[in-house]
């Protein structure tokens, strides 16, 4: 079985600042990470990797993402294919979508698609059925639970009302959710091994597109931080001990009515 | 706009959906789990069709994407508005690839202007925000249980269909468990106490449930404590992919502040946090804070109360 994980190279949300005057964010001082909820696909992809003995990629598309190679090689993927062009950044879901897609169709021989949830960044959560109805394979969404026995597939899924246990034969696209398992570190040994696997930069016109298929009809207007207007009062200054503070707390929320 | 299509797995988002559906087009069909009622009552919200999808035996909910492909090629629907449930994300997804169109999950806005639509979403984690506009159509737009407030029902009459499945397609459902009814309505509560990764012991979790119970309020916590730690049900847990809340009161103490978990309190009035790391980022989101060890100031707290 040939496994192909699909992961997003993000910017860590912990490290983008609002500027205070005038709402904007400051990406200055935010590296590039790989997703974490991606974490979790390529965790089963590794995993499948050691139970099942599947052939295991990765795969991905955007800005500046071959800096990622070494790091999601380092995870468990025998290999990895991306297309990394200035052109690539923000992508929009149906375009992120239409180039996974075309990239694995490229590949070939692909029975099992991993995505994660969604991105930290835009968390829009479509890649996954997306790429499944792209490529007419099943799409098997919000999975807690994956069991693969030959080509037979099956998941558990975690819907809003409960859980569905699902069957499939391959191909099929698996969106996962993070309680699906705690992705490993990689080992030091690992880190080292990954700058000796092979990884692929792919063309848009190797993968048969052209530039109008990244086009997307939204207009995507400006970015405004969603600042909460807080009163940030530090309750315990000037307080002699705990207890003061406590009270000088409880006489305030009593003062702001929300509590009796 | 023309015709408008709203697709729920869920019925009271549909309800929502349909009056918010009704300002936007001049026809709108609901496609619906549920049974005649269900449709009544979509058709008093506004809908002027309804076609039930009943929930399979056999498959998934979302192999309605055949018939749904079908009758948007005869229809063709301007604007698609989906229930942001599990269902309908995975459908609404892909609907769109396959009408190759564009699909914003969760907006939080809704509105015509000059022949375009403005949708807007939280990004980055609750960190920021951005409007999207639309002017090609057709467009899907899938939206959260609670994002708008559902109508008045009026009389109106509406025809109704049952839908039926072409195929089964591959995916064969072997099994279905009903989640648990849930103990504790945390949307609901006005005042939630919040606990986070800063408690070291589980045992410490008997004062939070003390505090709670003396202020008439209820617990709620980080994600790592519910799904990491399983030191209390899912259900408790508050954030971008747990519950949002919108209290009078929350206070919480040993949570640091990411955005993800930030996301889920940002709606309370008042936000109180109690953490020993002076530089902690809830203390940004909070109208008050104390700096310390939590294992002395709620145990302050609620001999204070007490």
């Amino acid at each position: 079985m040939k496994v192909l994980v699909c992961y997003k190279w993000v910017l860590d949300e912990a490290d983008i600042f609002v500027n205070e005057q005038d709402l904007s964010l400051n990406f200055d001082k935010a590296k590039g990470k790989i997703n974490e909820y991606d974490r979790n696909a390529i965790e089963l992809g590794a995993s499948l990797k050691e139970t099942v003995g599947c052939e295991l990629y990765a795969a991905t598309v955007g800005k500046g993402v071959k800096a990622s190679v070494n790091d999601v090689l380092s995870r468990g993927p025998e290999k990895v294919f991306y297309m990394d062009s200035p052109g690539l950044d923000s992508l929009d879901s149906s375009v992120t979508a239409r180039l996974l897609a075309a990239m694995i169709k490229k590949i070939g021989g692909i029975d099992l698609v991993i995505c994660g949830e969604g991105s930290s960044d835009f968390y829009s959560r479509q890649v996954g059925p997306r790429i499944a109805a792209l490529l007419g394979y099943a799409s098997l969404s919000y999975a807690v639970d994956v069991q693969v026995n030959g080509s037979e597939i099956i998941v558990t899924r975690k819907l809003d009302d409960g859980t569905e246990v699902v069957k499939v034969s391959s191909p099929a696209v698996i969106s996962v959710l993070p309680e699906i398992n705690k992705p490993r570190i990689p080992s030091l040994k690992q880190i080292l091994a990954a700058k000796k696997k092979p990884s692929t930069s792919l063309a848009l016109e190797e993968i048969g597109l052209t530039e109008a298929d990244l086009a997307t009809s939204l207009t995507f207007g400006d970015v405004a931080a969603a600042i909460m207007e807080r009163k940030r009062i530090r309750i315990d200054e000037g307080c002699q001990d705990i207890s003061e503070a406590v009270a000088k707390l409880i006489k305030q929320l009593r003062a702001d009515r929300v509590l009796n | 706009m023309n015709k408008v299509w709203i697709i729920s797995d869920h019925p009271e988002t549909a309800y929502e959906l349909a009056g918010k559906a009704k300002t936007l087009g001049t026809s709108l069909t609901a496609y619906v789990l549920g049974d005649n009622d269900v449709a009544q009552r979509v058709i008093s919200f506004g809908a002027d069709v309804v076609k039930l999808m009943q929930l399979p035996q056999t498959t998934v909910w979302e192999q309605y994407l055949s018939v749904l492909l079908q009758e948007a090629g005869t229809e063709n629907p301007e604007l698609i508005l989906v229930a942001s449930t599990c269902r309908g994300k995975d459908l609404a997804a892909q609907l769109a690839a396959k009408l190759d169109c564009p699909c914003v999950t969760d907006s939080k806005k809704l509105e015509e202007k000059d022949g375009k639509l403005v949708l807007q979403r939280i990004i980055y984690g609750g960190l920021a925000y951005q409007d999207i506009e639309c002017n090609t159509f057709p467009v899907i737009v899938t939206i959260a249980p609670h994002t708008f407030e559902k109508g008045e029902p009026e009389e109106k009459q509406g025809e109704i269909f049952n839908l039926s499945l072409i195929g089964e397609g591959p995916i064969q459902v072997v099994e279905r468990k009903a989640k648990e009814a849930a103990s504790v309505n945390l949307a609901e509560a006005d005042i939630v106490v919040g606990v986070g990764r800063g408690l070291t012991q589980q045992s410490g979790l008997a004062m939070f449930e003390e505090l709670a119970k003396l202020l008439g309020g209820e617990v709620g916590c980080t994600r790592p404590i519910a799904e990491d730690l399983k030191w209390l049900p899912e259900e408790r847990y508050l954030g971008i992919t747990g519950k949002q809340i919108k209290p009078n009161l929350y206070l919480c103490a040993g949570v640091s502040g990411q955005i993800q978990h930030v996301y889920g309190i940002r709606e309370s009035k008042v936000i109180v946090s109690i953490n020993n790391n002076e530089n902690a980022p809830i203390f940004k989101v909070s109208d008050y804070y104390i700096v310390g060890d939590l294992e002395e100031v709620i145990p302050a707290l609620i001999s204070a109360l007490k």
